[in-house]
């Protein structure tokens, strides 16, 4: 079983990292497994071959990269409450069992970002800007749609490819050590590639598309995203949003190709809300910690 | 009493909403027509040209009710867009950002790392120069609910979950 499980993750490797020289030269003995890797399905197919708990620990790994950059917001409440709508929402989608965790993240920035394995984030200053529940919910069940495809492995294969190879078997096995400790340091390095360039354009779209339904299913207006989109197009220069932007494409574009995905399809969908009372006091409530106020000390942070 | 009292503030909260939905500027993105009703077979008020600007007034589903060269009538929510501006301004329940002064950072005594105090921002250069914060992921764990939590909470809002295929990407305009 071990060995069955330590063969899988060499395979994965090797589909991942995509190096067979550079592997031959430093595991002479894995070059064999490369061929049967690449003899019995193509790279492409070899990388949907990720098992779940590798999803998992690298989601992990690259949230703490976003977490290290801007941490939780100190309000219990609206987390549990995007807690509980993004389960809601991922239930409705093909994942519904990945241990899904959702986030609000201290910073005015408009953005919102997703790791494999089911985690989601999503920047306060994004929170903020949810006319209703429903745009809350075409938000988060975009990013679920990210998660659901596995969008960032595709991202993250390229800049991958250049990192030790042998590393990945002993970063999922927990071995620790330099292998395993140098794969970290190259996913951490592509994972910071990949949120300051965005994922590919195409997959975007797909998740637009994707999300829309989500929504709808979980009985939210598939129209709520549509809102969110026009929030940024109104602002295509704002220092907010520039992360955002750069990282998608344009507002108009993804409401242009949701409106030739959705035409009326989902007009029928009657049996969806808007917005709930509950996230409009939500939303009102005043803050625990006023913007520019000085934060209250972090828990589980030691002082000096 | 405190019930009314909440009540009169949900009623108050919801007026503000609906007064800073009214100010939004929109842009058509398609010329078309404007409807007298949130129906597509509905009777038609007027035309609508591209990049005509209109006054949105209320959202309704896939349904936008806009004012629109002195006229008021309806136009799909994916035939528009905001006009460009202040990105803030549009926000429901009133002004935003500017709170806050955007140079007021906080050493930590630790690491000597420049951390937010709420008002900073997210950009390229903060994600490049992140070191991983495990403490928070740990954090994020332990706000996960449960499935039934999520389903219990989706019952008492009364959501109604619905059958619905996932859609091809349609056709090209081109």
């Amino acid at each position: 079983m071990t060995a069955l499980r330590t063969l899988r993750s060499a395979l994965i490797a090797c589909a991942l990292l995509a190096l067979p020289g550079a592997a031959q030269a430093q595991f002479p003995n894995i070059g064999g497994l490369i061929k049967g890797a690449q003899n019995v399905k193509k790279l492409g197919d070899s990388l949907r071959k990720i098992g779940e708990p590798e999803e998992i620990q690298m989601g992990g790994d690259l949230a703490s990269v976003i977490l290290g950059t801007a941490p939780l917001v100190q309000d219990a409440a609206k987390q549990r409450y995007v807690n509980r709508l993004g389960l809601w929402l991922a239930l409705h989608s093909d994942r519904p069992n990945l241990p899904w965790k959702f986030g609000i993240v201290e910073t005015e920035d408009v953005n919102a970002f997703s790791m494999p394995g089911g985690y989601v984030l999503i920047t306060r200053g994004m929170f903020d800007r949810m006319r209703t529940e429903s745009e809350l919910a075409g938000v988060l069940a975009h990013e679920i749609s990210h998660v659901v495809r596995k969008d960032h492995i595709n991202a993250l294969q390229g800049s991958l490819r250049d990192s030790a190879l042998g590393g990945f078997t002993d970063y999922i096995g927990g071995a620790g050590g330099g292998l395993a400790g140098q794969f970290k340091t190259a996913l951490i390095n592509a994972g910071k590639t990949m949120y300051m360039r965005g994922l590919d354009k195409d997959d975007e779209y797909d998740a637009d598309r994707m999300g829309v339904v989500i929504a709808a299913r979980a009985g939210y207006s598939p129209y709520g995203l549509v809102g969110v989109l026009q929030t940024l197009s109104a602002a295509p220069d704002d220092k907010g949003f520039a992360l955002m932007n750069k990282t998608h494409p344009l507002p108009v574009d993804r409401i242009d190709r949701l409106d030739r995905a959705m035409g009326t399809k989902l007009d029928g969908v009657t049996n969806v809300v808007e917005d709930l009372p509950s996230f409009v006091a939500l939303r009102e409530a005043p803050r625990a910690a006023p913007a520019g106020a000085k934060p209250a000390p972090r828990r589980g942070r030691r002082k000096n | 009493m405190r019930r009314i009292v909440a009540i009169l503030l949900a009623a108050i909260l919801l007026c503000r909403v609906t007064s800073a939905e009214a100010a939004e500027k929109g842009l058509v993105l398609r010329a078309g027509d404007l409807l007298a009703q949130p129906f597509i077979d509905a009777a038609r008020s007027g035309p609508l040209t591209a990049n005509q600007p209109v006054t949105i007034l209320q959202r309704r589903g896939a349904w936008a009710n806009v004012e629109a060269g002195g006229k008021t009538g309806w136009v799909r929510v994916l035939n528009l867009r905001l006009e460009p501006g202040p990105a803030g301004a549009a926000r429901p329940g009133g002004a935003r950002p500017s709170g806050g002064n955007p140079m007021s950072l906080l050493q930590t005594g630790s690491s000597g790392r420049t951390v937010t105090t709420g008002v900073k921002g997210m950009n390229e250069e903060d994600i490049q120069n992140a070191t991983p914060d495990y403490a928070e992921l740990e954090l994020l764990g332990t706000l996960a609910v449960s499935a039934d939590d999520a389903r219990a909470t989706a019952t008492k809002a009364n959501l109604k979950e619905n059958t619905v295929d996932y859609l091809d990407k349609g056709r090209s305009r081109k």
